[in-house]
């Protein structure tokens, strides 16, 4: 399959087609889409609601820049949305209990809850990896087995009730501060899309990531290490989950079991597929998968904006995201017909 | 290349006299419900009582009917994320279609019918949906049916208006939840016979058989001459049509159409199914592997609640059976071989 795709893309004639292959029709929907609204509605270029949409579409991106690796691999990660809101409670639990025992040590109350936190998702992803790479289980099995513990370990923590006591550092001069007028998630979320850009194309793991998601007997046979790539993908996608849950946590100034939550798993795999990666693996990048985070958010906010009823705008969500995939499926179809 | 592969392993892994082990594998899941039973009756006596079994008997007809929806499309090698929010549209459905012939003044079987009508209606499109868009635009199962799992959830809040539809008539109730054939109630006695009638499909029809070749490897199917576009879309019609019936039968136990009430079923159901030993990879599985993961899932949560084991633990228990269910599972098929 992987073959035709690689085959498929002539090259030298630089034809209007093959621009559109080869970036996609997302940013052209995306400035539709921004172009559209700000002439509908000035609020929609307000400031307020500006930051409002880039601090939404760091956290989604994050989340989705962890799935992307593990679908281009091959697999699926549905506990992302669990991870969120385990490491969420972990880290507010864990700063509130430093805070009792070390009351004034900010520096030492800030860092062991996000080591917490971090270390949660690191479990989980371990997890994750192990049953998929070693006992070779499913990956959609393991993780929706997973997803359903880990939510479980998060509420069982917590009684389902939020989890306040954090150093006011964190949450005033963290969470909800702002860096030459951007949200500190926004930072966060770049510094991560950086960091994944240049794991994917320049590294060894990265390049192995997509020859195993490509095609597993070759990687085999060129002699990659395929469970320790694959247990590697499910933990970044799992700490990267860990950190939004993390920064939600910052923001919002409680820890919660709610956040999170199949919303956001659903959305990450949403923003994969419909930033080009592919469900047969071997075929993806975050950038445009961090794209299309960011267009699946101010989709969200127009339609608030637009006063669509919220129990209407799945409908919308569903009807996209099908679309856009079958758009894929059909251009890679013409492709191979060439 | 991995579908020719695929194909091979399971051809080859069709028992021939390795009688014995196969049936020790065959008979772990049974030995596990009974052990389940047994080590939870001690905990409390209550568990075995002819009430509680009764109960068991009715939560499992539920749970085994979604899971048979489910293995319909998984021996495709499908999914359907949708079948949960196709549930609730169903419920919201068939309960606003009857409220609204009542008030319109019709008689109790009009009433009756509009609101089948409406649920299997509504059930039937959803499947034509997912049926399409996998079959025809070629969109991966997971996809098209996360798709219809947002419009579904969409739909069913904007038709209840996120609020519980009161007006389900009493025959409808008396019918699918209160009534009973031969002392059977109606739901346990439902579930039997669709498990039958689908039984016989699955394993003696050219439909049931074609959905086993396609699963085990589509492009010889296609080359074999299977309309297999044609024999996917009416299996995710018929796997919604099942969904919609164990929708009305929910309907009819709770007396109102809910928003809410397909909630985690749709994941419960692939739960259910893969439990039972329904192969992910596609072409194995039945009627019997739905049942069997259904009544495991079920006697294991009704067991923990009796035992007053906390619920977000059970979460856990849950999310672990799965995982060593399917594990289980892929070692039962590597000593085959």
């Amino acid at each position: 399959m992987s073959t035709i795709v690689t085959v498929g893309a002539p090259r030298g004639s630089i034809s209007l087609r093959s621009i559109v292959g080869r970036i996609g029709f997302l940013p052209a929907l995306l400035v539709a889409l921004v172009v559209g609204m700000s002439a509908v509605d000035p609020q929609f270029y307000g400031l307020i609601n500006i930051l409002n949409i880039l601090r939404n579409a760091s956290l989604l991106a994050i989340v989705a820049c962890g799935q992307a690796l593990v679908i281009v691999a091959g697999g699926f990660d549905l506990s992302v949305g669990a991870v969120v809101a385990l490491a969420s409670v972990v880290t507010a639990k864990t700063m509130a209990a430093t805070a009792a025992a070390f009351p004034g040590n900010t520096a030492l109350i800030i860092a062991s809850g996000v080591a917490a936190g971090l270390g949660s998702g690191l479990v989980v992803g371990l997890i994750n990896g192990f049953c998929v790479a070693k006992l070779k289980v499913s990956g959609f099995v393991v993780t929706l087995g997973t997803m359903s513990a880990t939510a479980g370990v998060g509420l069982m923590i917590t009684s389902g009730i939020p989890v306040y006591g954090m150093p006011d550092v964190f949450v005033k001069g963290f969470g909800r501060a702002q860096l030459f007028g951007l949200p500190t998630a926004v930072y966060a979320a770049l510094a991560v899309i950086a960091v994944m850009m240049f794991v994917q194309r320049r590294t060894l793991f990265g390049r192995y990531v997509y020859a195993i998601g490509g095609n597993v007997d070759a990687a085999v046979v060129s002699g990659v290490s395929i469970q320790r790539h694959i247990v590697g993908t499910y933990v970044i996608s799992s700490v990267l989950a860990a950190l939004t849950g993390i920064l939600l946590t910052a923001q919002v100034g409680s820890g919660q079991a709610s956040f999170g939550g199949d919303r956001m798993m659903l959305q990450s795999i949403a923003a994969a597929v419909i930033g080009g990666v592919s469900l047969r693996g071997g075929v993806g990048r975050v950038e445009i998968v961090a794209v299309s985070a960011l267009f699946l958010t101010i989709l969200g906010n127009a339609l608030n904006l637009l006063h669509v009823d919220s129990r209407l705008q799945p409908v919308f969500l569903g009807i996209i995201m099908v679309a856009a995939v079958a758009l894929d499926e059909f251009s890679r179809r013409s492709k191979a017909r060439v | 290349m991995s579908d020719l592969e695929l194909s091979m392993t399971s051809e080859s892994t069709i028992p021939k006299k390795s009688f014995p082990t196969e049936w020790l594998w065959r008979a772990v899941l049974p030995i596990a419900l009974i052990a389940l039973l047994l080590g939870f009756a001690a905990v409390d006596r209550s568990v075995l009582s002819p009430g509680n079994l009764l109960n068991i008997a009715q939560q499992t007809s539920y749970l085994a009917l979604f899971a048979m929806a489910q293995t319909v499309v998984i021996l495709t090698r499908g999914f359907d994320l949708a079948l949960g929010p196709a549930v609730s549209m169903v419920s919201v459905g068939t309960a606003l279609a009857m409220a609204g012939a009542t008030a319109a003044g019709h008689d109790p079987s009009t009433v009756l019918l509009a609101g089948l009508g409406a649920g299997f209606g509504l059930g039937i499109a959803c499947g034509l949906f997912n049926g399409m868009v996998i079959a025809l635009l070629g969109v991966n199962p997971f996809v098209a049916t996360l798709g219809s799992y947002n419009v579904a959830i969409g739909v069913a809040t904007t038709l209840s208006a996120g609020r519980p539809v009161q007006g389900v008539p009493e025959l409808f109730s008396q019918l699918f939840y209160g009534g009973s054939i031969f002392g059977i109630p109606a739901a346990i006695s439902i579930t039997l016979v669709i498990g039958l009638v689908l039984h016989l499909m699955l394993g003696r029809t050219v439909f049931g058989r074609s959905l086993y070749i396609i699963g085990t490897n589509p492009r010889a199917a296609a080359v074999a001459g299977l309309p297999v576009k044609r024999i996917l879309i009416a299996t995710y019609v018929l796997c919604s049509t099942l969904a919609a019936l164990g929708a009305i039968m929910m309907t009819a136990r709770t007396g109102s159409g809910e928003p809410n009430l397909g909630g985690s079923l749709s994941l419960q159901a692939i739960a259910g199914a893969v439990v039972g030993g329904t192969s992910l990879a596609g072409g194995r599985g039945g009627v019997g592997t739905a049942v069997l993961g259904a009544l495991f899932v079920t006697i294991l949560s009704n067991g923990m609640n009796l035992t007053r084991i906390d619920g977000y633990i059970q979460m856990v228990v849950l999310g672990a059976i799965v995982i060593i269910g399917v594990l289980l599972d892929r070692l039962r098929l590597e000593r085959r071989q």
